[in-house]
């Protein structure tokens, strides 16, 4: 579960990314979010995974009040939540395997179990046949399931996503919503971000649309 | 708990890999780390061997009490029971006078002192034998048997006893003052080498913060890189110190038996190996830690 409780976040310099905003989204819900660039989808998604602390209001996920959390406490949140980065944040210096394998590295899995989770993620994405390769090598289609791989190897409770389509073709940006359909429906809270609101109208999902860090109309 | 223990074997058999897998770079990083040991450690090993000759050495000084050549054997007699009651007498000789000049004439090889002299002009002497003693108290001991009556002098040089005695000290200051320096050393260069790892990681440190590693989780893979380096240092600087004690040992043996004395540089105890393993491997980590700190603070998301 996702709460804001009259968030403010305000960047240092006095950019006033999201003004005032309250909302929820329930456990296991799928929610879109809506707007332009610029509008706060970014820093809306970095408030919940605690990348950002918000300037006032409570920030809660899974019950926890990340506002009043210690930054020592923050890794503990972020280990139970899934990032698809924007900027996919791979890493080139290692195989799409040992990609992949980070997060479980991060929580201490042991390191068979780990290896078969890793494979089945890989497994979900489409991946299967290029553990060994490295990511220089992939399309830009295939480095984003790989980032996809690595936000749910570890079966987080909430899988947030920032503008996982933008530069993909319409055909494998739906591939892509699919996949994120399919974490949905076996539990996880999915927060997705776009400024193509095509895309999701096809889902019937709601929709949280901002304008300058507040609802859009 | 096994599992805790599970994920720190595994960090550290990692670091360990990542060492072995640039073998030169990182050899040429050892050898640095062990030449800054191994000269504290030569130097006390010098000190604590030359400690050891001299503790054979202090056994030999003797005091010689020359007696008043107007001495009765009443006197004698007196002096002697004080000094087989005294604590701090070892052992003492009685050497007569008559003896003193046979031997002088037999020194000399001039037979005729004697005859040419009339009368012997040679005082009655007690050898003293101290317990082994601080050279202060040797000098105590002095004055104490030079005050017994009717004794004339009570002759002990013990000035370059006392010199030995400080500039082994003196050594000995210098061998905790060159550690004191090098463990400093020791601190710096693993924080250097640390923070240039951290630089080329920078990124993976970036990203596995963002996905929730803790700053423990950060920093393990660097302690275990440094703790290896100490350690391996440690090991190699123990090869050194011993290779430069076999190289010199036998021409110290062969200066030392000039002088009659069986002189050896000592080689590390287990013990003090044990100590300067650990020694090394925590500098080495308190180095990588403030490395590691000091990025982590840096790179604090706001």
């Amino acid at each position: 579960m996702i709460r804001f409780d009259q968030v403010t976040k305000r960047y240092p310099g006095g950019h006033e990314a999201l003004r005032n905003l309250s909302f929820t989204v329930e456990s296991g819900e799928m929610v879109f979010l809506a707007g332009h660039s610029g509008a706060g989808k970014s820093t809306l998604l970095k408030l919940v995974s605690g990348i950002e602390r918000a300037t006032s209001g409570n920030v809660l996920v899974n019950n926890q009040n990340l506002s009043k959390l210690r930054a020592s406490q923050l890794p503990y949140v972020r280990q139970h939540i899934g990032v698809v980065f924007q900027d996919h944040k791979i890493l080139f210096d290692r195989t799409v395997f040992d990609n992949v394998m980070l997060p479980l590295d991060i929580i201490g899995f042991d390191r068979r179990d780990a290896q078969r989770r890793v494979r089945a993620a890989l497994d979900k994405v489409g991946l299967a046949g290029k553990e060994k390769v490295m990511p220089i090598r992939l399309s830009g289609g295939e480095q984003q399931r790989l980032c996809i791989a690595r936000a749910v190897v570890h079966r987080p409770s909430i899988l947030l996503a920032d503008e996982p389509s933008a530069n993909l073709d319409r055909a494998y940006a739906l591939d892509i919503m699919e996949l994120f359909k399919s974490f949905h429906q076996v539990g996880v809270t999915v927060l997705i971000s776009a400024h193509d609101e095509t895309l999701m109208e096809d889902y019937g999902r709601r929709i949280i649309r901002l304008r300058e860090g507040q609802f859009a109309a | 708990m096994k599992h805790y223990l599970y994920l720190h074997a595994q960090s550290a058999r990692s670091a360990l890999l990542k060492i072995l897998r640039q073998p030169f770079g990182n050899l040429l990083n050892l050898l640095m780390l062990a030449i800054a040991l191994a000269l504290p450690v030569s130097l006390y090993l010098g000190v604590s061997s030359l400690q050891q000759w001299t503790a054979k050495l202090n056994t030999t000084p003797q005091i010689t009490l020359f007696m008043e050549l107007s001495s009765e054997p009443a006197d004698l007699a007196a002096v002697e029971s004080s000094l087989k009651h005294h604590p701090r007498v070892a052992a003492y000789r009685f050497v007569h006078k008559d003896a003193a000049l046979k031997e002088l004439e037999q020194r000399s090889g001039l037979n005729a002192i004697s005859e040419g002299l009339g009368s012997n002009p040679l005082p009655h002497a007690f050898i003293v034998t101290p317990q082994p003693l601080e050279p202060a108290m040797l000098d105590l001991l002095q004055k104490e048997l030079s005050g017994l009556p009717m004794v004339e002098l009570a002759q002990f040089d013990a000035a370059w006893a006392r010199k030995l005695h400080a500039m082994i000290t003196l050594a000995g200051q210098l061998a905790w003052l060159l550690a004191a320096v090098f463990a400093l050393a020791m601190v710096l260069i693993n924080h250097n080498t640390i923070r240039m790892q951290i630089l080329a990681r920078q990124e993976e440190i970036a990203v596995s913060k963002l996905i929730g590693a803790t700053d423990s989780f950060i920093r393990r893979p660097f302690l275990y890189h440094a703790a290896w380096q100490g350690g391996l240092s440690a090991l190699l600087c123990w090869g050194l110190s011993s290779g430069l004690a076999y190289q010199a040992n036998p021409a110290l043996a062969e200066f030392a038996s000039l002088y009659g004395i069986d002189a050896q540089l000592r080689s590390l105890q287990p013990l003090e190996v044990l100590a300067m393993l650990l020694g090394a491997m925590l500098l080495s980590m308190l180095g990588a830690r403030l490395a590691a700190d000091h990025h982590l603070r840096k790179n604090q998301p706001a």
